[in-house]
């Protein structure tokens, strides 16, 4: 399962962003109640977001691309995921959630989204899931736009992910139940 | 309307924009809640009233209860915000309530699609919130979705309207993804225009099956299905009757077997559409770790697994794009080829010989496979295993993804140390950087095209990098330092020529990130290897280290955080007998004056390594002609270094080496008492030292003044001898306590410079 999906700006020099994160349900009993327990979320995916933008920023540089991609000039222009960076990491127990977690993320142009899973889980179901999820949000949250129309969507992502990542449940859909999906949510998506 | 949009959304953010709690005026929270359960409601509407309450969680005003929902997409809903309260009731109250709704036929519109992932989520929030009764009613629905979906496709949603043909077409068989029409049961893997509810509830089924059977699936209660206090019936065994069906858990463990088996037979037809390829391998990868676990809960599946996986590994061993396959199989035969008397040893060389060579720089491949390698350290404790002689194929991938693996190989790494490997990972791991530049230059050789590869003049010198590759000097260093296992005995007389070719590289991103990881190793290692070295391996790592510090990747600071000093300092302190053993290697390595210079660090840990445990007391060994050959030698180089007009060619250091060295030939004289004047001449001369005008415009004023004061004290403990021994020269310290008479030397040199110099306090002049 899916612990929690993570929206953010990476930045560059600017310190990164957390523009949309969802968690999937809390774990009952494991730590403080009440506003601490809202707290403590928010941090550890403040935590999660912070390492995703180092690593990006160290496997941009790595690869010899500049840390703050440019934006397409037309904000409907079609993102390739061809040569998308992405990787996958683990954090260990109790930095920041009680037990071991994967992270798995995907940074396209000055974004980047990632997953939280629980150990063992499929990673190679993850990234697929995240490249369906990275442009179709890009496409309904109109990411590449100007404006910080994210922030006050949160909607339409939350429809993507009831679709794509119920309830934190990674969906082994081939093509054809993709493009259903998309039929479903009135999604264009340029194939 | 528009308006109610647009405010809940703007309520959103402020809600989500802080960490700090925001409070929402109770009768508020009520009615969002009641507007959230309300089917009037719009669902843009429903999901922002939702999106705001989990925001908001754990939320104290909370009267939501999924109890009276029947709409299946709106309680998916409502369960989305009651999960999120981390409440154990909750959970199992939704657990409760979504149960209910699989047992019994839904309502007409609704689908059960929508219920599967919240108890998905369910079950791994809170393991035991279901009764025995109620895992078997589901084990029982996923078998049959599993098994029984329909074989025909759907049909389109009829478009509507008073003028849609009344005669539809005949539904077309499902098809499977390379456009061959399916002769078997429906799965992920099936391709059909329009899907029916059956069959998204097979996906379905199939995402959460292996959760599912980790969490129910054994054939025992799990201790906390009982500890959760929930109404469950004590356990009854199903006894399986002939003519009767297998019990719940039985029977879905046989669907599933057969559910992976064809999956595993669809996952290598070539697909129509490029992108169903990598869902064919995320579907293998799946169907193999799923085989693993019924085999675990069933030790009769375990020859059916065994003997499929053959087949498959034979079939895609040799296609990179399915590696990642390799480990589950590898996984499962780990766990059970005992069992069936196979023999796997082909599947595991292929593994980590071939496997990490090749594809080094698929960092999800990287990750999984020291993944694999932690999961099964146990392997890596016998040393003369397949696992264990391959280090060096699994430092390819740190040195190519360093960021991403780092903490992972600090903790792989103690398993793959033991005194056979010991000394081969110690230059493995100062060259790692140097692994990389080779790499890369790999990497680039092989995508060149055939006519290139023909390679430059023999005769003559690689003009680049790239050329040196194929060429007679360089190939060989090039072949050991990519090499896929273990070979001490291989290693070529000097890896120099390589590390000075590979310098243009050094400069590279991924080369300076390696080379960032080295230090946090290279501490790790001394670490684990003090635990078990033994004498010999000490006094080889000592040798090595001395040799080793000037053969260097050149890469900027990369010379300066590698710590090789202070370690050296600790394997001296470890077995403190090897001053004398290697007095030949240490008197040439502390005479070299330049070595003052360019390895500063170490010469001075060598130099108060010698002061500390070149002595009787540490090794009876220790004569006074070999006290007196590294006085004279360090005397030398001190001599050399405290010219009152240096030279150009006078090598310039750090203030600390002269105070080390001055404290070791003190400690030394201390031992031998013939030496004695010749140190404190020394030492008054240092005064005229500090205070000559081309000394002090190389040195600080502090600096000076620390250098004046140490002799000064040394001096001072010289004039009385017997002190000085005992000071210079306790007993080994095994107790505590001697160890901090020892810590406390610059303490004691204090305290009796002011007994003899009671005016102390102002300046010596």
């Amino acid at each position: 399962m899916v612990r929690a999906f993570v929206l953010l700006a990476p930045g560059g020099p600017a310190p990164c962003r957390v523009l949309y994160a969802r968690t999937f349900g809390t774990p009952p009993g494991a730590g403080p109640g009440g506003p601490r327990q809202r707290l403590r979320r928010k941090e550890q995916l403040l935590v999660v977001a912070r390492q995703v933008a180092s690593q990006c920023q160290l496997l941009q540089a790595s690869l010899g691309r500049p840390s703050s991609p440019q934006l397409p000039q037309l904000p409907d222009e079609p993102v390739s995921l061809q040569d998308a960076p992405g990787g996958v990491f683990q954090m260990s127990p109790g930095d920041p959630f009680p037990e071991r977690v994967t992270v798995v993320w995907l940074s396209v142009l000055a974004l980047a989204f990632a997953l939280v899973c629980e150990p063992q889980e499929n990673l190679s179901l993850a990234e697929i899931t995240l490249r369906r999820l990275a442009p179709r949000l890009l496409l309904s949250l109109r990411l590449l736009g100007p404006g910080a129309d994210v922030l006050l969507r949160p909607d339409a992502a939350d429809g993507l992910l009831d679709r794509l990542l119920p309830h934190g449940q990674m969906l082994f859909l081939n093509e054809r139940f993709l493009q259903a999906v998309d039929r479903e949510l009135g999604l264009k998506v340029s194939r | 309307g528009p308006e109610a949009v647009d405010g809940l959304q703007r309520l959103h953010l402020s809600v989500a924009a802080t960490k700090y709690p925001r409070k929402l005026d109770g009768k508020f929270v009520e009615q969002l809640q009641t507007v959230l359960c309300s089917p009037k409601s719009p669902e843009q509407i429903q999901v922002l009233c939702a999106a705001i309450l989990r925001e908001m969680s754990p939320c104290n005003d909370l009267v939501l209860s999924c109890d009276e929902i029947q709409d299946t997409k709106l309680l998916s809903l409502v369960s989305s915000v009651l999960l999120a309260q981390g409440s154990r009731g909750e959970v199992a109250a939704v657990g409760q309530r979504v149960v209910q709704g699989l047992e019994r036929r839904l309502p007409e519109g609704q689908s059960a699609r929508f219920l599967l992932p919240v108890l998905a989520n369910v079950i791994s929030l809170s393991p035991g919130s279901l009764t025995e009764e109620q895992t078997n009613v589901v084990s029982k629905k996923l078998a049959d979705w599993l098994r029984y979906a329909s074989i025909q496709q759907g049909m389109a949603q009829p478009s509507g309207g008073f003028f849609s043909s009344p005669r539809t077409k005949q539904p077309a068989p499902i098809t499977e993804v390379d456009g061959a029409v399916a002769t078997d049961f429906f799965t992920v893997l099936s391709v059909a225009q329009h899907y029916t509810q059956d069959q998204w509830l097979n996906v379905q089924a199939f995402s959460m099956l292996r959760n599912w059977l980790l969490c129910y699936g054994g054939k025992e209660q799990s201790p906390m299905d009982s500890s959760e206090g929930n109404s469950g019936t004590p356990l009854v065994p199903v006894p399986a009757t002939p003519g009767r069906l297998l019990p719940p858990r039985e029977r879905l463990r046989d669907k599933a077997f057969a559910y992976c088996q064809r999956l595993v037979e669809q996952s290598t037809r070539r697909p129509l559409k490029k992108e169903d390829g990598d869902l064919q391998k995320a579907c293998l990868i799946e169907a193999v770790t799923i085989m693993d676990i019924i085999c675990k809960q069933d030790s009769s599946y375990v020859c059916r697994a065994v003997s499929c996986l053959k087949i498959l590994h034979s079939r895609i061993c040799g296609d990179a794009t399915y590696a990642r396959a390799l480990l589950p199989i590898a996984q499962l035969f780990l766990n059970h080829s005992k069992q069936a008397a196979v023999d796997s040893d082909a599947i595991y060389k292929h593994l980590f010989s071939d496997i990490p060579a090749l594809l080094f720089h698929n960092p999800s491949l990287a990750f999984e496979f020291v993944q694999f390698c932690k999961d099964n350290s146990q392997l890596f404790t016998d040393s003369s295993s397949i696992f264990r002689q391959s280090f060096p194929n699994l430092f390819k991938f740190l040195a190519w993804n360093s960021p991403a693996l780092i903490s992972e190989f600090v903790d792989l790494l103690p398993f793959l140390l033991d005194p056979g490997t010991a000394t081969e990972i110690f230059h493995l791991l100062l060259d790692l950087p140097c692994l990389t530049a080779a790499l890369d230059i790999q990497l680039r050789a092989a995508a060149l095209p055939v006519s290139e590869k023909a390679g430059a003049d023999p005769a003559g010198k690689p003009a680049t990098c790239l050329e040196a590759f194929h060429h007679p000097l360089y190939r060989s260093m090039f072949q050991y330092l990519l090499r896929s296992r273990a070979a001490p005995e291989d290693a070529p007389d000097s890896l120099v020529p390589l590390r000075q070719l590979l310098g243009s590289l050094a400069g590279s991103p991924r080369v300076v990130q390696c080379a960032e990881t080295v230090p946090v190793l290279l501490e790790l290692f001394f670490r684990v290897v003090a635990e078990f070295a033994d004498g010999s391996l000490i006094n080889q790592l000592v040798v090595l280290l001395l040799q080793r510090s000037d053969q260097l990747y050149d890469i900027p600071a990369f010379k300066e955080d590698v710590v090789l000093g202070s370690n050296l300092a600790m394997l001296c302190g470890l077995r403190p007998a090897l001053v004398v053993e290697l007095s030949t290697e240490i008197l040439e390595f502390s005479g070299a004056v330049s070595n003052i210079q360019s390895k500063e660090a170490i010469f001075t840990h060598m130099a108060w390594a010698v002061g500390e445990f070149l002595s009787v007391s540490h090794d009876k060994r220790c004569t006074v002609e070999q006290i007196t050959r590294f006085f004279e030698t360090l005397e030398a180089v001190l001599f050399e270094i405290t010219q009152l007009r240096p030279q150009a060619s006078t090598p310039s250091c750090a203030p600390r080496a002269i105070s080390v060295l001055m404290a070791t030939l003190t400690k030394l004289a201390a031992r031998s008492q013939d030496l004695i004047p010749r140190v404190s001449m020394f030492l008054s001369k240092m005064r005229t030292f500090v205070q000559s005008p081309a000394v002090t415009s190389v040195y600080c004023e502090e600096d000076l003044e620390e250098i004046l004061i140490r002799a000064t004290e040394l001096m001072n403990l010289l004039k009385m001898p017997s002190v000085a021994q005992f000071v210079f020269t306790p007993p080994v310290a095994s107790t505590r306590f001697q160890k901090e008479v020892n810590d406390s030397l610059p303490l004691a040199l204090r305290m009796v410079t002011q007994l003899l110099e009671p005016a102390a306090g102002s300046m010596p002049v």
